[in-house]
């Protein structure tokens, strides 16, 4: 895999605050990599280091395997935080000194507006628009060049619910195409529908990373349970979508293959004569596991 | 350096404040350049003469003169294009769109590059603008005629321009520094017309001063180089002194401050986080 992003030992102190310390990170061409962590944990401190706004302590990165960061940045659409644009300038007019900076030709402007749900206001000055639409308008920025590699930094901050469910979608678009996407957020729950990767940060210490896939691995898991405990549990050996079983008090934890759900259980069991008095599907929510991880840090 | 003044020409063609202010300067210039005629007649009817001289026929208009004469009075007028750069660097510091450009693909040295060909652009045609006014005047109103005349003493704007230029890049700097625009501008008119000037007096003239080291040292200040550059000319029709060049001096003073003033601002621009 090609890689897109390299940090080594990068490191950022404000003051007396260690904002980032020592932070390792690779991410490759198509991954969805989500930053997260809490509050003042360094998500955006790292990013801005990665573009160059806040000047590292310590540490380096490269991407796209050397490239000049100032001419990587001309390909990378971001967001970082709140939307920056000339307030007397219309949106059209703001895209198009994004594209001169860019030097990638001022042709899509209307694609990306239409794409954000912007296009009837695009000429509209800035300083009108609400939170949601100068978001919005940030996102078209992003988005503007086609660019191999998106950043973005709670990317749904200040949207509607509508708009937060839009920007999911475009982002699920987006990655579907190949792209890459390092995102930072605290919305867990929108990490875990878009990510394929993570890392969480707390106090600028890198204290996990891995796919999000491995992390919540056994999410192919149902609870059954019968008034006939012993029956359903021979039975079940026979079940063809089995992968393993596990007794836990009045319960058996099934570990189903891919492509079985708790709908084949309950069809197997009633050809078996057996009834079901409890089935339930696990979930594995990202939430669950990032509390885990960080009370293990604690 | 065509594409880092476009970037600034998309910042500022739709910002109306930025082209009341040229308009007042194009309008200031052309006062200066084609009022003087009318401030001797002026003189006359107030009956003033310079030793029993009509006023009217001073020779003000007079090629080579009057490059250093319209050169002198439309240097007063920097100040409000220094407005125009504190307000459009101002901008992008407060709109956050300094971060922004960098964010998108600009690297820091290039928006100095961008700031830096805006203040040339201007200062070219602010000076091409005076260069024309003073042809027109001069064709008009001139006792001689003939480019030996016409272009003698054309190194008065040059001198004009690269007076524009050091002003407008320290107008720049404090910009930078400073993040209130308002404030800036207020500070940057009073120390220019007011402060310098009044202490610069004060270490001259002042009996305890006068004597020591301090004269000597004001005529380096930020303001009196830049002023030096354009002598005062009116002194040659009344006391008969003729300083009708560019002082040296006056030169390399300006210049050690433009290189403070641009490496200050490299070195801030540099040093700063853009959050």
């Amino acid at each position: 895999m090609e890689n897109v992003l390299k940090i080594n030992s990068l490191s950022k102190r404000f003051g007396r605050i260690q904002a980032v310390d020592k932070l390792d990170l690779e991410v490759t061409q198509g991954q969805v990599f989500g930053i997260l962590g809490p509050n003042g944990s360094g998500k955006t401190t790292t990013l801005g280091m990665i573009l160059e706004v806040v000047a590292p302590n310590g540490g380096t990165f490269q991407w796209f395997n050397n490239v000049k960061a100032v001419e990587a940045r001309k390909n990378i659409g971001s967001i970082l935080e709140t939307p920056s644009f000339y307030p007397y300038l219309t949106a059209v007019q703001n895209l198009r000194i994004a594209a001169h900076i860019k030097q990638c030709g001022t042709d899509r402007i209307e694609t990306v507006l239409k794409l954000v749900g912007l296009f009837e206001r695009k000429d509209d000055k800035f300083k009108t628009y609400s939170l949601g639409m100068k978001q919005r308008l940030s996102i078209a920025s992003a988005l503007l060049s086609d660019p191999p590699v998106l950043i973005l930094d709670e990317p749904t901050n200040g949207l509607d619910p509508q708009g937060i469910a839009e920007v999911r979608n475009l982002i699920k678009d987006i990655a579907s195409q190949g792209k890459t996407i390092i995102m930072a957020s605290h919305l867990l729950d929108e990490v875990q529908k878009v990510c394929t990767h993570f890392c969480v940060l707390r106090k600028g210490i890198k204290i996990h990373q891995g796919s999000v896939e491995d992390t919540l691995g056994e999410i192919n898991r149902v609870e059954v349970a019968s008034l006939d405990m012993d029956k359903l549990e021979k039975s079940l050996g026979s079940f063809p979508g089995l992968e393993s079983v596990q007794k836990t008090g009045n319960s058996l934890f099934v570990a189903l293959k891919p492509d079985f759900t708790s709908l084949e259980i309950n069809d197997f069991c009633f050809k078996q004569g057996i009834v079901l008095k409890k089935l339930v599907t696990q979930t594995n929510s990202l939430e669950k596991e990032f509390l885990k991880i960080l009370k293990e840090h604690d | 350096m065509i594409r880092a003044l476009k970037l600034e020409w998309l910042k500022i063609r739709n910002y109306r404040l930025f082209w009341i202010l040229i308009g007042m300067y194009l309008i200031a210039i052309l006062v200066i350049a084609s009022g003087g005629g009318l401030f001797l007649e002026w003189l006359k009817r107030e009956g003033v003469n310079f030793n029993g001289i009509d006023p009217t026929i001073v020779p003000i208009y007079d090629f080579p003169d009057i490059w250093q004469n319209i050169a002198y009075l439309g240097s007063f007028n920097k100040i409000l294009l220094a407005f125009i750069v504190i307000i459009s660097v101002n901008n992008d510091v407060v709109y956050n769109t300094m971060r922004q450009n960098v964010i998108d693909g600009i690297s820091k040295t290039e928006f100095l590059l961008s700031k830096m060909s805006f203040i040339v652009a201007m200062a070219v045609i602010s000076t091409l603008f005076l260069f024309v006014a003073g042809l027109v005047n001069g064709s008009v109103y001139s006792h001689v005629w003939g480019a030996e005349y016409i272009f003698d003493k054309t190194e008065f704007l040059a001198a004009y321009f690269y007076d524009i230029l050091v002003y407008c890049t320290l107008a720049f700097l404090l910009s930078l520094i400073i993040k209130k625009a308002g404030f800036v501008i207020i500070a940057l008119f009073l120390y220019t017309i007011m402060f310098e000037p009044i202490a610069t007096a004060i270490f001259q003239n002042a009996p305890y001063f006068k004597d020591g080291i301090m004269p000597g040292i004001v005529q380096y200040l930020p303001i009196k180089s830049l002023n030096s550059l354009i002598p005062f000319p009116f002194s040659r029709y009344v006391f008969m002194e003729i300083d009708d060049f560019v002082p040296l001096k006056a030169m390399i003073s300006s210049t050690v401050w433009f290189a403070i003033y641009l490496f200050s601002i490299v070195f801030i621009l540099n040093k700063r986080d853009l959050k």
